[in-house]
């Protein structure tokens, strides 16, 4: 899970000064940064702070990171670090003066830092794949995850696409998604964490 | 994580997860995104953070105070292991001193535009005019060699 390659092939650019795979880096992490902030109940402007800070000792540490797959678990250490820094002094300071607009929404569904690890690269794992797609799959899925999901009717109308074969160009787009390289780097390790339960649980039964 | 591995061999349940990853993303502020990338404009200044210690604008007692001898004065002070910078808001410019006092340049790098180089003196005392009407950052080398950078400061 945080050995794939692609991001050790950007973490080896960065350190060749490549500002587009920096900011493939930024864009791959950022919803991981974002989310640990968000479970500290932080105002806009702190959350901003423990970004710039995250991203400056990110751009500082990068070349000195021995294992660049380590680097998801190093952000996610740095950035719940600094959001206690400024929690900190925060709280020395007069809190409740914010209008409610000004502070982070709190995370009904807080998990562990190592939770969130693993949900944020699954996260990546699956936007890089998506990404990869062909045009047809990509506005096909997009258009189905809509809120709420549309008619076929309407799909069809959009895409161009006759009815009958949406749910077929569905099934083939959703299996190409499935056995990209992306998703395989990040199953491939759980699925040996399967096999190695699984034989388990069969003599215990 | 095995249970989810399995799971994703469903048609559902992959698009679901496709759409939460998606929606990951889009939650994310775009400026936010935006400050990640410009972090790369130091990547080859081998320089320490120096990080926001104090702010007089969140201090709210500190803040009446000042606001009754005088209405403008904003004082922040960033602080790294070798050197701490002292910055006040005045009304037409930014005032500030390098600590211990000693010699340096001081670059502002706007977000946005050119950066600005200003001498501090032999006391560390240094001033900018006109004040960044964006975010910005400041980079402070001494004469001994001391490099410093702050992190982006919004007034």
């Amino acid at each position: 899970m945080r050995d794939d390659p692609s991001v050790i092939a950007l973490v080896a650019r960065v350190g060749d000064g490549d500002q587009d795979a920096w900011d493939e880096l930024i864009e791959r992490y950022s919803p991981l940064v974002w989310s640990i902030c968000a479970r500290y109940q932080l105002s806009r402007q702190d959350v901003a702070d423990v970004g710039q800070n995250v991203w400056l000792l990110l751009v500082e540490q990068i070349g000195k990171l021995r294992e660049p797959a380590a680097l998801p678990g190093w952000l996610a250490t740095t950035t719940k670090r600094e959001c206690l820094r400024v929690l900190r002094a925060v709280r020395r300071h007069e809190h409740a003066g914010l209008p409610p607009e000004d502070q982070m929404p709190p995370d009904p569904a807080a998990t562990t830092i190592e939770q969130e690890i693993i949900t944020a690269e699954r996260n990546a794992a699956l936007r890089a794949a998506f990404a990869e797609l062909p045009r047809t799959c990509h506005e096909l899925l997009s258009m189905l995850m809509s809120d709420p999901p549309p008619a076929y009717v309407d799909v069809s109308a959009t895409l161009g696409m006759p009815v009958g074969s949406i749910g077929p160009m569905r099934a083939r787009c959703l299996d190409r998604l499935r056995h990209s390289q992306h998703l395989v780097a990040v199953l491939g390790n759980q699925a040996e964490d399967i096999e190695v339960r699984e034989p388990r649980g069969e003599h215990r039964g | 994580m095995s249970i989810v591995a399995k799971s994703w061999d469903d048609d559902d349940t992959l698009l679901a997860a496709l759409k939460q990853a998606v929606r990951a993303r889009r939650d994310v502020p775009p400026d936010f995104v935006e400050a990640g990338k410009s972090a790369f404009a130091w990547h080859n200044i081998d320089a320490e953070l120096a990080q926001l210690t104090y702010d007089s604008s969140r201090d709210s007692e500190l803040a009446t105070s000042v606001r009754a001898e005088s209405a403008s004065i904003r004082a922040l002070t960033f602080s790294s292991a070798h050197l701490t910078i002292e910055l006040e808001v005045t009304p037409d410019s930014l005032v500030g001193q390098v600590i211990p006092a000693q010699s340096a340049v001081v670059t502002v790098q706007p977000r946005s535009g050119a950066e600005t180089v200003v001498p501090a003196d032999e006391i560390g005392l240094f001033s900018i005019r006109p004040i960044p009407p964006g975010p910005f950052q400041m980079y402070c080398r001494t004469d001994a060699g001391v490099d410093v950078l702050t992190g982006w400061i919004t007034l």
